[in-house]
């Protein structure tokens, strides 16, 4: 177990020296490491090459650096908790529509007012938890309260703003609205800055906080109902905060840098492959290894090519093989399987 | 203070969706006794225990445990006072045999902590005490039914709670297991207090470990009280038809069997 964290640290690193490094201006690591002495205060002299950078460095990499990075554990996270309590190795973080409300609320803030982008991203959080808060209406009102009727609510309000976005982009101004739309959709942290890390970075990493302190429960609410009920969890009203933290990490993220596919899918995967089930240590791991592959991932899509590509193409184009491959690589073992037998 | 009646359930009516399953249920139990639940497929058996472990509220009628009624008491509390052991769990996650075990210290957590190494090291106890000290790093999925039954067993075990319910604890257990496992109630109910309510399918096992046995049928109850004067023929024929008959060994030991059997 051990090793495996070491390993992990060790994988962070080298992903945020790669990420600070990598770009359309690449900076030497002995750069990178005079930008952050300087900054320190640690040392007064800068090559004049490198002090040229600085201003890419420090305004633009550094600050989508930190988004990237926290962005990608929020995510993770999130994938960890609704997999866990709706106990479905399937499911993922914009389960119950959050996703599909964010992106409506952010096509219909760009419709509206195009200039307003405050009002772009409060309208993708707001919808988004909206939409959630609309699951939980819908579902509280089925006779059986089990999780299930949750996750299909969730799929009709998700269906909902998934048709009336695709209205929106009917309607859109084909020229300058819909491309717009169909970019903000498909994610990129092109749009990160640091006024951006100052909203999104303090919220996603309190909420990542108090769910691995509260961790325990979520063995408990990952058994079946009754079970969770003789232990001593109240199912519903851990149900709800659960949901409540985790639609903060997403629609956060959402509104922040718009929709990354597959990661909250996958991540969970991987770490369960390597430290197990138990809550605690398999969100801490996944927020590792999501904001250390979301850095890989994003320095990809704004390096490969001329012009940046979307994040979710590019997490999309790695998750898909790579959940076929859990698939086909487990021997008996089913998809929540810790390790392959 | 001496708890003489552990659970008491009066007047009890209960069901699913406002349909009763259960009617008008009365019983008594002793503190360290073991009481059998017999009664064919349906009869209400499960819903009884789901309302003694206040999972299902009654429609009528109250359930106390300790002298307190458990639907006026939060979840936390209900689960120091009863345990559940049932009869198969679908853990979608693969956990360790440990993290499964080590559950049973939820009730004695508070909000921020998780078990230490106490709670790891009196799970380890429990598991040796039942057998099972080996299984412990094994991944729960891969054991074998009879083998989930023990570690969901030690997990209640773990739980501490003066009242344990069994739902047919012994249906995945091999010919020694159910042997061992019965017997290990009987063990904790003489030397700790431990009360057990136990869902049986097979009248020998109630007939040789259970201080008292319920017959179900239909949602009432046909018989109540002392094992031996309950578990006669007339009873469990009026349960489960007219094909069985309780008979007795050339050692005087009781043995229910089939009628066709009993007869050749």
């Amino acid at each position: 177990m051990k090793k495996i964290w070491i390993a992990l640290l060790v994988f962070a690193v080298i992903s945020v020296i790669a990420a600070l490094c990598l770009g359309r201006y690449p900076i030497h690591p002995g750069e990178v490491l005079c930008l952050l002495l300087a900054k320190l205060g640690l040392t007064n002299w800068l090559p004049g090459a490198v002090e040229e950078k600085s201003i890419v460095f420090w305004n633009i990499r550094f600050p989508r650096v930190i988004l990237s990075f926290v962005v990608g554990a929020g995510i993770s996270v999130a994938g960890c908790i609704f997999q866990a309590l709706f106990r479905n190795p399937l499911a993922a973080p914009d389960i119950l529509g959050v996703s599909a409300g964010a992106c409506f609320g952010a096509a219909l803030a760009m419709m509206v007012f195009p200039q307003f982008v405050l009002g772009i991203h409060g309208m993708a959080f707001g919808v988004g938890t909206f939409a959630v808060f609309l699951a939980f209406t819908l579902a509280s009102r089925s006779p059986s309260q089990s999780a299930a009727v949750l996750v299909l609510a969730g799929i009709v309000v998700a269906a909902l703003f998934q048709a009336g976005l695709s209205l929106l982009m009917y309607l859109a101004n084909p020229y300058d609205q819909l491309a717009r739309i169909v970019f903000w959709i498909m994610g990129s942290f092109q749009v990160a800055s640091w006024d951006k890390v100052q909203v999104v970075v303090p919220v996603l990493v309190s909420c990542m906080l108090l769910v691995v302190a509260f961790g325990w429960r979520l063995n408990i609410l990952s058994q079946e109902d009754e079970e969770a009920l003789a232990l001593g969890v109240d199912v519903k009203k851990w149900r709800v905060f659960y949901v409540i933290i985790s639609t903060l990490l997403v629609a956060s993220s959402v509104s922040a840098v718009g929709t990354i596919s597959w990661l909250g899918l996958i991540i969970p995967h991987i770490s369960r492959f390597l430290v197990g089930s138990e809550q605690r240590r398999l969100m801490a791991v996944s927020a590792i290894l999501g904001g250390s592959l979301m850095l890989l991932m994003d320095t990809c899509a704004r390096s490969l090519f001329e012009s940046e590509i979307p994040i979710s193409i590019v997490t999309s184009l790695i998750g898909a093989p790579f959940l076929a491959y859990l698939v086909l690589s487990r021997k008996g073992g089913g998809l929540g399987s810790d390790r392959p037998n | 203070m001496d708890w003489e009646v552990t659970v008491q359930i009066n007047n009890l009516t209960a069901g699913y969706g406002g349909q009763p399953v259960l009617y008008d249920i009365h019983l008594q139990v002793g503190e360290g006794r073991i009481v059998g639940l017999l009664g064919p497929n349906g009869s209400g058996k499960t819903t009884l225990m789901r309302c003694i472990n206040s999972i299902i509220k009654p429609l009528q009628g109250e359930v106390q445990v300790r002298g307190q009624n458990v639907n006026k008491l939060d979840r936390m509390h209900i689960a120091r006072l009863v345990s559940l052991v049932p009869q198969k769990t679908s853990a979608v996650f693969s956990y360790s045999c440990e993290d499964m075990i080590i559950m049973g210290m939820t009730p004695r957590l508070n909000l921020w902590s998780k078990p230490g190494r106490a709670a790891h090291a009196r799970a380890r106890q429990v598991c040796e005490e039942i057998g099972i000290a080996d299984l412990l790093e094994h991944s729960f999925n891969q054991l074998s039914g009879g083998q989930q039954q023990l570690v969901l067993l030690a997990r209640a075990l773990l739980q501490n709670t003066p009242v344990m319910l069994l739902d047919e604890p012994t249906s995945h257990l091999d010919f020694s297991n159910q042997h061992r496992v019965l017997g290990l109630m009987l063990g904790m109910a003489r030397s700790r207090g431990v009360t057990s309510i136990i869902t049986l399918h097979d009248p020998n096992l109630a007939l040789y470990y259970c201080d008292e046995v319920v017959i179900l049928k239909e949602g009432r109850i046909i018989a109540g009280g002392q094992s031996r004067q309950v578990m006669n023929t007339s009873n469990l024929c009026q349960a489960f038809g007219e094909n069985i008959e309780v008979d007795s060994t050339g050692k005087g030991l009781r043995v229910v069997v089939p009628r066709t059997i009993a007869v050749s």
